[in-house]
């Protein structure tokens, strides 16, 4: 019972604050939309938890408890893995820019 | 035929003027890419008379060969680029030979070697690991050398223009190899003389590093990064 008011309370928290990120226009309409069905679910799954359960079985897992942490699981390697080849492609980015600017600036002997 | 040594530096100060001397010596230009240093190691090499650039943050060695590689054949005219060291384990006196493959049209790329024909002093755990390296690149690169990181290394224009090293850090030999495999680039192997002190081997890589130069080329296998 504790859990889920503390699982609604953090949703709800998370709903508000997007929209004042969107509000300052730091994030999209898109994104917007998004995060806010996404915590509407978490409020869903959270108040009525056996809901999870019929979609789960559907699926082939038992519980809905064990499908949200499943797919949690491979959604977050995903991302992971993302963000992984995004943060190579900056560093070679990176090394691109301080590579011409040594270029650019080199000392030369008289 | 136009020379240029390009010497790789990070906190070289006290060795890096008399190796720009020693490597000024057998070729036209010298060029040192200071990697962000917190010595005054780039004045030094200003001083013994080499082109210096400075990196305004820290990249690593792979990507300061690149930085001078671009430089001494957009800038200098290189016919052939030699990669060379700061800290005085490579002997200028090896380049007329490490070049000379390149000038009579025999090759693209030379690579230095330090178990063909000259003897060198490598401690017995180096060794071991060298030796390692050379079975992991034979597996990864499907390429047969005798020395896999040994770091001296002269490039045609031709093979300077033709690859670049993506690797920024310690894996840059690996990725030579793989370049040389993918690019066809006909290569021989050159006996060098590389001379480890006590002073050297405190400074430079640790045997371990060889986990790192492991880890950065999967990487890079396996994300295409």
């Amino acid at each position: 019972m504790i859990f889920q008011i503390i699982l609604v309370a953090f949703a709800l928290f998370a709903i508000a604050h997007v929209f004042r990120q969107h509000r300052k226009q730091k994030v999209s309409v898109h994104w917007l939309v998004m995060w806010t069905i996404l915590w509407l679910l978490v409020i869903g799954a959270a108040m009525a938890p056996q809901t999870t359960d019929i979609l789960a079985q559907k699926l082939g897992v038992e519980r809905g408890a064990d499908l949200i942490v499943y797919s949690a699981v491979v959604i977050l390697i995903y991302g992971m893995y993302r963000m992984y080849v995004r943060v190579g492609r900056v560093e070679r980015e990176m090394t691109e820019l301080v590579r011409k600017v040594a270029i650019d600036k080199a000392d030369k002997p008289e | 035929m136009k020379v240029v040594a390009v010497i790789p530096a990070y906190n070289e100060q006290g060795r890096i003027g008399a190796a720009v001397r020693d490597a000024a010596m057998f070729c036209s230009n010298v060029v040192v890419v200071d990697d962000y240093s917190a010595d005054n190691g780039g004045e030094e090499a200003r001083e013994a008379g080499a082109h210096v650039l400075r990196h305004i943050i820290n990249r690593g060695q792979g990507a300061s060969l690149q930085t001078g590689t671009d430089y001494a054949v957009a800038h200098l005219e290189a016919d052939v680029v030699v990669h060379f060291d700061a800290d005085g384990q490579m002997q200028g006196k090896d380049i007329p030979e490490m070049v000379k493959p390149i000038i009579e049209g025999e090759a693209d790329i030379v690579l230095g070697s330090r178990f063909l024909g000259v003897k060198a002093n490598i401690p017995i755990t180096r060794w071991v690991v060298l030796k390692l390296g050379l079975l992991f690149t034979m597996a990864v690169s499907g390429i047969r050398v005798t020395d896999t990181h040994n770091g001296f290394r002269a490039l045609s224009r031709h093979a300077a223009t033709s690859m670049r090293i993506t690797l920024d850090r310690m894996a840059h030999a690996s990725e030579v190899l793989d370049l040389i495999k993918m690019r066809n680039l006909r290569h021989v192997e050159r006996p060098v003389d590389i001379r480890y002190s006590e002073e050297t081997l405190a400074k430079g890589q640790s045997s371990l590093g060889a986990i790192t130069i492991v880890k950065d080329i999967l990487k890079g296998k396996f994300f295409d990064i």
